[in-house]
């Protein structure tokens, strides 16, 4: 006898009837289940259909996944090195406090820009926290000033600094080293007996005032003198050759400018070698920005907005071609697949059932694409410094970063959700009769 | 009957003179061509024409006629894979007229088991794994669906196939695994078009046996050219030009 109501004959009997013969007689349709089983079916279908010879457009959207996926991962990793600076990543990380609106790029030539205030005291603040190894506020101000063997007035940028006590840092690729440590001037309450006038000129600066180290230099509209105590070579360019540029003490600087008043600052450096200080810094300081880099303005520029930039244009341009690229092939696999979702309607499948089936095919064939482009893209980044440390001497540009990897399987999983509308409204266009001659 | 209550419809009684399928007045033109910018201008063509039929549990009824004389589309009607234009078509009770695709699929699924000339039976599968596809969307575990399934093939002579992927089949082979996929739901109806279009003369037979067989418990509605599967019926429904000629 052939099969007919084989369960229900089963069940005539002294045997208890199971959930599972239950399922069957009363077509039970528990949306768990449902799903769970769907799921299954979808996953392993499309796992065999990858392994099958055939699937050419299956295969291709997982590779297309996997270069944009790659591609993302890669340049992400360069954008992380960029931002953390891995180029000059040693013991020593300078973070730089600038005003929220504030350009390192700019600093160096613009005068009337946002300044922080209040600088000598969130400054000894800072030098409390046993990572930092120093901090000093600095001011720069292009400033006219005139030795006193001449009458003409010449523009050098002064850089105004507290030399911290202990280290001897380069800013504005200068050496702080001949300078009095600390500010004798702003703490002797601005006493003019404590008043240093030590200045350290770049070459550039003492070629342009025809000056020589020991030298007397004035300020025209002020009383005060500085000294010329260094002369140092600066690689601080202007684009038209070495920026005349000089070092003096801040409150000194402060006094000729008028920025004593408010204490203010063009920015704060914080030197430590402990990457984690970073969210202290941001946190002690209101409406300003936390950047990383290693110079002084006009140096090796490189600002917060460079690395987000690229981060960000590598996952849209992603996502776009990712998506469009998935919706084109899964589309095609779909219409090629025509006889399969109408074989499923055939025997009842409901076209959510049906969606859901081919949603899933997507959205695994994506992860898929994501899991392996992240690797791939991790191992772009590996050859990218490899390549650079080989040929040029560079040190590494990008890092390789663990996240990585799930942020590109959440980004491949992205493409695959929003590419699903056309693979789905094609299945749902789909007609058993069409699509099975009947 | 209500759509929704589809859901809830318990299988005919074997040898029931309620009737288990029926067509009332049934008819469906088809639009042909887009037409001109007046609806009533649309051209269409009668595939079906006031069709009325009952068929009762345990019978075994062909269709018989030349091409282009409707039997595809009364089969399409009977199988709840299209809707009428006009009169009723009621499957266990279920008018499907009104329904939602949603609810026909969910009638298919429960009251109705499809058989294809073609078998079109899914490639990547086993055997035994495409008889339990029509389970997959109730919510069954793999290893009942198979238990299921394994049960089914066994009984039709397939227990040694039960892994061989499709390609590796013959043709009446096919076929009795898409038997048994139509069976494995337990449909109180099954509709075959040419299930022997496809084979020989003997296989033919032995899958003619199997829809013979099958009635027990249900009806099967078969469409054929084939002269020795309408022989098999219990009687035959003949159509041309989409009307009903005769009932033998």
């Amino acid at each position: 006898m052939v099969v007919v109501k084989t369960m229900s004959d089963n069940n005539s009997g002294t045997e208890a009837e199971t959930d599972t013969d239950r399922d069957i007689n009363t077509f039970s349709r528990s949306r768990e289940k449902r799903i769970f089983t769907l799921s299954a079916f979808a996953i392993t279908r499309t796992l065999n259909r990858l392994r099958t010879p055939g699937s050419r457009r299956i295969t291709l959207t997982l590779i297309g996944v996997m270069i944009a996926i790659a591609l993302m991962t890669t340049v992400s990793g360069v954008a992380l090195g960029l931002a953390t600076q891995s180029a000059v990543q040693g013991d020593n990380v300078d973070y730089w406090i600038v005003p929220e609106t504030g350009n390192l790029n700019t600093i160096a030539v613009s005068t009337e820009q946002t300044r922080l205030g209040d600088t000598h005291r969130f400054t000894s603040r800072l030098t409390r926290n046993d990572r930092i190894q120093y901090a000093t506020p600095v001011l720069s101000q292009v400033v006219p000033v005139q030795t006193q063997a001449t009458t003409n007035r010449k523009y050098i940028l002064l850089v105004g600094v507290i030399p911290p006590n202990g280290s001897n840092p380069t800013i504005a690729s200068l050496p702080t080293t001949a300078l009095t440590s600390g500010d004798p001037y702003f703490n002797s309450n601005r006493s003019t007996d404590a008043w240093t006038g030590e200045l350290i000129a770049s070459q550039a600066a003492v070629t342009v005032l025809n000056a020589s180290a020991g030298e007397t230099i004035t300020t025209p509209g002020t009383d005060q003198t500085f000294t010329i105590i260094d002369i140092a070579d600066s690689e601080l360019q202007t684009g038209v050759g070495a920026a005349p540029v000089a070092l003096v003490h801040l409150s000194e600087l402060q006094a000729i400018t008028g920025a004593a008043d408010g204490d203010t600052a063009s920015q704060i450096l914080v030197s430590s070698n402990d990457q984690r200080v970073r969210t202290t810094i941001e946190g002690i300081y209101p409406q300003t920005d936390v950047v990383t880099r290693t110079g002084f303005a006009g140096q090796t520029v490189s600002t917060s907005s460079l690395p987000v930039a690229m981060g960000i244009a590598a996952f849209v341009v992603s996502l776009i071609i990712g998506t469009l690229f998935t919706a084109t092939t899964m589309g095609l696999e779909i219409s090629h697949d025509r006889q399969f979702i109408a074989i499923l309607s055939a025997v009842g499948y409901t076209e959510r059932s049906i969606g859901f089936v081919i949603a899933l095919q997507v959205v695994t064939v994506c992860l898929i694409g994501g899991v392996s482009g992240s690797l791939v893209g991790i191992g772009g980044i590996y050859l990218i410094n490899t390549f650079l440390a080989r040929t040029l001497s560079l040190p590494a540009v990008g890092i390789i970063d663990l996240r990585l990897i799930p942020y590109g399987i959440m980004t491949a999983i992205m493409i695959g959700v929003l590419s699903l509308p056309y693979p789905v409204w094609l299945a749902r266009r789909t007609t058993i009769m069409e699509a099975l001659r009947l | 009957m209500t759509a929704d209550s589809s859901t809830e419809q318990t299988h005919a009684e074997p040898g029931s003179t309620e009737s288990i399928v029926t067509c009332e007045s049934v008819s469906r033109e088809y639009s042909r061509g887009q037409g001109g910018f007046r609806q009533d201008e649309i051209p269409t063509v009668t595939a079906l024409d006031n069709i009325s039929l009952e068929i009762t549990p345990g019978e075994f009824v062909g269709i018989a006629g030349p091409s282009g004389s409707g039997k595809s589309t009364l089969l399409h009607l009977l199988g709840a894979l299209d809707t009428p234009t006009s009169g009723q078509v009621l499957i266990s009770g279920t008018n499907t007229e009104g329904l939602s695709t949603r609810q026909r699929a969910r009638l298919r699924a429960k009251q109705v088991g499809i058989v294809f000339q073609r078998f079109y039976l899914l490639q990547s599968l086993s055997a035994q794994a495409n008889v339990a596809v029509p389970l997959i969307d109730h919510g069954i575990k793999k290893r009942d669906r198979h238990n299921h399934a394994k049960e089914i093939l066994t009984q039709l002579g397939l227990e040694d196939r039960l892994d061989h992927k499709p390609g590796t089949l013959s043709g009446g082979e096919q076929q009795r695994v898409a038997i048994a996929r139509s069976l494995i739901t337990d449909p109180d109806v099954i509709i075959a078009d040419e299930p022997t279009g496809e084979l020989d003369t003997e296989t033919g037979a032995r899958v003619l046996d199997i829809f013979e067989t099958a009635t027990t418990d249900r009806a099967v509605i078969l469409a054929s050219h084939d002269q020795a599967a309408l022989d098999r019926a219990d009687r035959v429904i003949t159509l041309r030009d989409g009307r009903r000629q005769d009932d033998e």
